[in-house]
C-alpha cells in the first residue's frame, strides 16, 4: 500500500478504487501536470499524450493539471513535493526547464525526480533577412568573430535555448560568448518582426517559427543545430560548414521521486507502448513534432549530460554565477 | 479590386450551413468566456484544440475566429455591470461604463458598446481585406525604438485618468511602474523586486490587479459604507436604449477608436490595451462636456469598446500574412492552422485562397451575428443588477476568485488578488485614481524593454531614438500632447485678463 | 480644501508618504543585490532607480500635501463587513491549500460576503454559495477540462 503515503484526502478516496483496476491493466489512472500554462508547448504536450493514452486504451483515465510560472521551476517544486512515491503520476518537461532551474537558482533540481523518457526533439534554425549580406555560417562566423557588439541576435527568452544556441555559436566562431549581443523578445512574433524588418543581423529559434518564412523567400537560412543534413529543411546543419554546434530543443516526461525500480519500470513500459500507437503517431505528424523517442538509462544520463553542459554554457556567458 | 472578386468568393464559402453554423458556436462560446473574468479567448482556443482535431479545418478556423470576436464583445459586458473587466483590454470600458450602470443608465452603455464594437469590426475586418498586405510591410518596419517613442505617447494619455490631484495620480502610476518591476528581467533573465517567492517570478498578471483593485476593492469600499449611504441600484432609468442624444455622442467616437484600434492591433507589439487607453485620453480631450468624464460619460465606454475590438481585427493582419502571432490568441489560431499542416503567412494567400477569404468573410457575419445576439441580451443583462446587493457582491467576488485561480490554480495569486483587493479599498477611502496603476503595469515593462533593446542595438547610442522616422514622429506628438493643455491654459487666462 | 483640520498634519496622509518612502527604499535595496549586468546598451537597474527616485519624490509631494490638510475628508467606516470579506477570502485560500476544495471554499465566501453586506440568513446563503460553486465546478472540469483545487467533493463527481 504505499501508493497511499501521500495524501490525506487523495487516500481515503481513491486508493481502494485504483488498488482494484490496477491488477486488470497496466495502468487505469494516471496524472500529467504541465508545468505551463494551458496552450504552450508542454501543455500540448500533455493534452496530446492525454488524447493517444485514452484513444488507444492504454491508460483508462488521464488528467492534466497545469502549474504555470518561471519556466516550470513552480510546477517541478509542486511535482518533488506533492508527487513523492505516486506511480500513477507524470510531468511534461524540455530542455528550457533546465535552464530555468539554474538560472532561477531553483532549490528543486532534475536529479530529483526519475527520468523516463525523452519524446521530442526539434532543432534550431539561424537565419538572417534575405536582403542580408551575409550568404552563409561562415560569413556569420567571420562577422561574430570580428566584432561581436555589431551583430545583433533576435531570440527567445535570455537563458533559453536560443540564447545557449547563439553563445555556443559565438564560442564555435572563436569569439567571446560573454560578448555577444542578444537581444531576448517576449514571444515568438516579436522576435520574427525584428528579423524580417532588419533590426537585427541574425535570428534564432525552432526551425518551425521559421519554416514559412523561409519557403517564401523573406528569411535565409543559415544553418541548423543538427548533427547533419535534416531531410525535411532545404539547407545545410552548422556543422556540415565547420561550426562544430549541436544543441537540440527536446521535450520529455519525468517521474516523481521515490518510486520503486518496479513502480519505474512499469510507468516507462506504459510511456514506450504509448510513442509505438499509431494514434501517438498521428498527432506528431499532425502537429509538426519530431519523434526523437528514448527512454530508460539512456534518457537518464542524456538528462544528466544536459544539465552538467548546460550549467557550463550559462556559467561561460555569465548568465549563471558559479 | 481582386481583393473583391475574391472576397466574393470567400462569402459563398462563408454561408455555407456548416460554416454558418460553426461561426454561431464559435461567437456564443466567446461572448460566454468572455464574460467570464480570467478566462479568456486564447485559453479557450487551446482548450478547443484538441477536440476540433477531427473537424474540417475551414470550418474550425472560423469557429476559432468567432470566439476571438465574441470574447472581445463579451468582455466589455462585465466591466459595465459589475466593475469586473474580463481582460485588460477592457479595463478603460470599466471606468465610466461602470458609473453610467450605476446610474440606471447600463442600457445605453452596453448598447454602445455593442453597436462600437460591430461598427468597429467591420471597418477593421474590410481594412484586414483591403490593406493588409501594404499595412503589413509597415508594421514589421516597426523596431524597438519606435515602440519605445509610442510608449511615450500612450504614458502622457495616464493623466486623463488622474481626476484631480496630479500628485495623486502619479503616485498611482508610480505605484503601478513598482508592480512592473516584479518578476524576471526579460533582457538578462534574473528576478527583480520577487524576494525568493517563486511565484512572483512571472510578475504580476494585469487582470489579477485589475479585478482585485476594482472587483474586490470596490466590494469592501461599499461594504465598509453601508451605514453612510444605501447604494440603491436601479436597473433602468430613462430609457433603456440608446437616446438621439446617445448616438450624436457616439458615433465620432466610434470611428476613431477604430482608427486608433486596427493599426496598432496591426503591429507585431502594439497590443489591444494602448488604443483604448489613446481613445480614452482623446475622446476626454474632445468631448463638449469633459466634466462627466469619470461620472459616466458615454463617449468613454463607445470610443475604447470600438478600439480593443477593432485591434482585434489587426492583431489578423501580421498573423494572416506573415504568420506572425502578435497576441496569445492569435499564438493559439496560429496553432489551429497548424495541426492542419497550414502555415499562415504569404503562401496561405497563394495556395490556399479559399479558406483564407472563407476566414475573412466569416469575420463579417460572425460580426452581424454578435450585433444580433448581443442587442436582445442589453436588456437581459441590466437585469442582473437587480439581484439584491449582498448576493450581487458575493457573486462578484466568487467570479473574480474562480477567474483568478482558473488558469493558475495558486494560493500566492489568491492572496495577491486579496492585498490589491485591499489597496484598491484604501485608494478609494484617500481618493487615489485606481485606473494609473493598471496602466502603470501595462506600459512600464513594455517601454523597459524597448528602449533596452533599442540601445542594445544600436550600442548605447541615444540618437537611435531620433534617427528613426517613426519614433521622431511620436515623440513630437507625445512632446505637444504633453505641453498643449498647458500652453491651452495659459492662453485662456491670458485672454481672460485681457478683456 | 478649508477642512477644520487643515491646521494639524494629516496623519494617514504622513502614513501614506512614508510607505512611499519605504517601498523607493525597498526597491533600491533589491536592485542593490542584482548580480547581472547588461553587456550592451541599459542595464536592469536603470528602471528601479528612476521607479524609486519617482516614489522619493511623490513621498515628499504626498507629505506637503498632508501637512497643508489637503486630502479630502474622510467618512467613519464600519469594519466589520470589511472584516468578514477578508476573512471569507483567507478561509478560501485556507482551504485550497489544505486541499479542502474549491466548491466548499466558494461556499465560504459566498457566505461571508453576503453576511457582510447585512444578509442574517447564513444557512440560505452557505446553500446558495454551494451551489453555485458546484455548478462553476462542474462548467470547469467538464466542459472546459480546467482543472479547478480538488477536494473530497469534487472528488466525487
Amino acid at each position: 500500500m504505499t501508493r497511499i503515503t501521500k495524501g490525506l484526502w487523495r487516500g481515503a478516496l481513491t486508493a481502494a478504487a485504483l488498488t482494484l483496476a490496477t491488477s486488470a491493466m497496466a495502468q487505469s489512472d494516471l496524472k500529467i501536470m504541465a508545468p505551463a500554462a494551458p496552450g504552450g508547448g508542454w501543455d500540448q504536450t500533455a493534452r496530446s499524450m492525454q488524447q493517444a493514452f485514452t484513444q488507444s486504451g492504454l491508460v483508462k483515465n488521464v488528467q492534466v493539471t497545469n502549474v504555470p510560472g518561471a519556466g516550470g521551476s513552480i510546477g517541478i517544486a509542486q511535482f518533488v513535493n506533492g508527487a513523492k512515491g505516486d506511480p500513477n503520476q507524470l510531468m511534461v518537461m524540455g530542455y528550457v526547464m533546465v535552464g530555468a532551474l539554474l538560472t532561477n537558482n531553483s532549490p528543486v533540481t532534475l536529479a530529483q525526480v526519475t527520468p523516463i523518457a525523452r519524446i521530442t526533439a526539434e532543432y534550431e534554425a539561424i537565419v538572417v533577412p534575405a536582403n542580408s549580406p551575409i550568404k552563409d555560417a561562415k560569413e556569420l562566423a567571420a562577422a561574430v568573430k570580428a566584432d561581436p557588439a555589431k551583430v545583433t541576435w533576435a531570440g527567445g527568452s535570455a537563458g533559453g535555448v536560443d540564447h545557449i544556441a547563439a553563445a555556443l555559436f559565438a564560442k564555435a566562431a572563436g569569439a567571446d560568448p560573454t560578448k555577444i549581443n542578444y537581444i531576448p523578445f517576449s514571444g515568438g512574433g516579436e522576435a520574427l518582426a525584428a528579423i524580417l524588418g532588419g533590426k537585427v543581423t541574425a535570428g534564432i529559434s525552432g526551425y518551425g517559427e521559421f519554416e514559412s518564412q523561409i519557403k517564401a523567400g523573406k528569411l535565409r537560412l543559415i544553418g541548423m543545430t543538427s548533427p547533419g543534413k535534416l531531410p525535411n529543411v532545404d539547407g545545410p546543419s552548422l556543422k556540415d560548414q565547420g561550426i562544430d554546434l549541436e544543441i537540440a530543443n527536446w521535450r520529455a516526461v519525468v517521474a516523481p521521486p521515490g518510486l520503486s525500480p518496479e513502480q519505474t519500470k512499469t510507468l516507462t513500459e506504459t510511456v514506450d507502448k504509448l510513442a509505438k500507437t499509431k494514434e501517438w503517431q498521428e498527432l506528431l505528424k499532425a502537429k509538426g513534432w519530431d519523434d526523437a523517442y528514448m527512454s530508460g538509462p539512456a534518457f537518464a544520463k542524456y538528462l544528466s549530460d544536459e544539465q552538467a553542459k548546460t550549467k557550463e554554457v550559462l556559467t561561460s556567458v555569465g548568465l549563471v554565477k558559479s | 479590386m481582386d481583393a473583391f472578386v475574391s472576397l466574393a468568393h470567400g462569402l459563398t464559402v462563408a454561408i455555407q450551413p456548416m460554416n454558418l453554423l460553426f461561426a454561431l458556436i464559435g461567437v456564443l462560446l466567446g461572448t460566454a468566456v468572455g464574460v467570464l473574468p480570467g478566462i479568456g479567448p486564447a485559453l479557450t482556443v487551446a482548450l478547443l484544440l484538441p477536440i476540433t482535431f477531427k473537424l474540417d479545418p475551414g470550418g474550425s478556423i472560423i469557429m476559432f475566429a468567432g470566439i476571438y470576436y465574441g470574447g472581445m464583445y463579451g468582455g466589455s459586458t462585465t466591466s459595465i455591470l459589475i466593475n469586473t473587466p474580463g481582460e485588460s483590454a477592457s479595463m478603460v470600458t470599466a471606468l465610466e461604463g461602470n458609473k453610467m450602470a450605476k446610474a440606471g443608465r447600463g442600457g445605453p452603455a452596453l448598447a454602445t458598446a455593442a453597436i462600437g464594437s460591430f461598427v468597429a469590426g467591420v471597418i477593421a475586418t474590410a481594412g484586414l481585406a483591403f490593406l493588409a498586405p501594404y499595412l503589413v510591410d509597415v508594421a514589421v518596419q516597426f523596431g524597438p525604438e519606435d515602440y519605445f517613442a509610442l510608449m511615450c505617447v500612450a504614458f502622457v494619455t495616464v493623466s486623463a485618468t488622474f481626476g484631480d490631484s496630479p500628485v495623486r495620480g502619479l503616485t498611482s502610476l508610480f505605484i503601478g511602474l513598482l508592480l512592473g518591476l516584479v518578476g524576471i528581467d526579460i533582457l538578462t533573465g534574473q528576478a527583480r523586486m520577487s524576494f525568493g517567492v517563486p511565484d512572483l517570478l512571472d510578475g504580476v498578471e494585469v487582470t489579477t490587479l485589475a479585478v482585485g483593485l476594482f472587483a474586490v476593492g470596490e466590494a469592501l469600499y461599499v461594504a465598509s459604507r453601508r451605514h453612510l449611504v444605501e447604494e440603491k441600484l436601479e436597473p433602468v432609468r430613462g430609457s433603456l436604449w440608446m437616446t438621439k442624444e446617445d448616438w450624436k455622442r457616439s458615433w465620432k467616437p466610434w470611428l476613431r477608436g477604430t482608427a486608433f484600434g486596427f493599426p496598432i492591433g496591426a503591429l507585431p507589439a502594439g497590443g489591444a490595451e494602448i488604443p483604448t487607453f489613446l481613445s480614452y485620453s482623446t475622446e476626454k480631450r474632445l468631448a463638449k462636456h469633459p466634466e462627466e468624464f469619470g461620472h459616466g460619460a458615454i463617449e468613454g465606454v463607445a470610443g475604447p469598446e470600438a478600439a480593443n475590438n477593432a485591434s482585434a481585427a489587426g492583431t489578423l493582419v501580421p498573423l494572416l500574412t506573415l504568420g506572425l502571432p502578435t497576441s496569445a490568441t492569435a499564438a493559439m489560431m496560429l496553432a489551429g492552422f497548424q495541426q492542419y499542416g497550414l502555415n499562415p503567412g504569404p503562401l496561405l494567400f497563394a495556395e490556399r485562397p479559399e479558406l483564407v477569404w472563407g476566414l475573412i468573410a466569416s469575420l463579417f457575419i460572425a460580426n452581424v451575428m454578435l450585433l444580433v445576439l448581443n442587442l436582445p441580451l442589453v436588456g437581459l443583462w441590466v437585469r442582473l443588477l437587480a439581484i439584491p446587493q449582498p448576493w450581487l457582491y458575493a457573486g462578484i467576488l466568487v467570479f473574480a476568485t474562480m477567474g483568478t485561480i482558473a488558469a493558475n490554480p495558486s494560493v500566492v495569486e489568491l492572496m495577491m488578488l486579496t492585498l490589491f483587493g485591499i489597496m484598491g479599498f484604501l485608494m478609494r477611502r484617500f481618493d487615489f485614481p485606481i485606473a494609473p496603476v493598471v496602466v502603470g503595469l501595462i506600459l512600464g515593462p513594455v517601454a523597459e524593454g524597448q528602449l533596452r533593446r533599442a540601445l542594445s542595438i544600436s550600442l548605447n547610442d541615444p540618437m537611435v531614438l531620433l534617427q528613426s522616422p517613426i519614433s521622431a514622429t511620436l515623440l513630437v506628438i507625445a512632446l505637444i500632447a504633453l505641453i498643449l493643455p498647458f500652453v491651452l491654459k495659459g492662453m485662456s487666462r491670458f485672454k481672460a485678463t485681457e478683456d | 480644501m478649508e477642512s477644520p483640520s487643515s491646521r494639524r498634519p494629516d496623519v494617514a496622509g504622513l502614513a501614506i508618504a512614508f510607505i512611499l518612502l519605504a517601498l523607493a527604499g525597498l526597491i533600491w535595496w533589491d536592485l542593490s543585490r542584482l548580480q547581472l549586468n547588461a553587456v550592451y546598451g541599459v542595464g536592469p537597474k536603470a528602471m528601479p532607480m528612476v521607479v524609486a527616485a519617482g516614489l522619493g519624490i511623490l513621498a515628499i509631494g504626498n507629505a506637503i500635501a498632508a501637512f497643508r490638510g489637503d486630502l479630502p475628508e474622510r467618512e467613519s467606516l464600519q469594519w466589520q463587513p470589511i472584516i468578514l470579506i477578508i476573512g471569507g477570502l483567507a478561509v478560501m485560500m485556507g482551504f485550497i491549500h489544505f486541499g479542502v476544495g474549491f466548491i466548499l471554499a466558494t461556499t465560504v465566501l459566498f457566505a461571508a460576503t453576503a453576511a457582510a453586506f447585512g444578509r442574517r440568513a447564513f444557512l440560505v446563503d452557505l446553500a446558495i454559495g454551494f451551489v453555485l460553486g458546484l455548478i462553476i465546478y462542474v462548467v470547469f472540469s467538464k466542459l472546459l477540462a480546467l482543472s479547478l483545487p480538488m477536494g473530497p467533493i469534487e472528488r466525487l463527481l
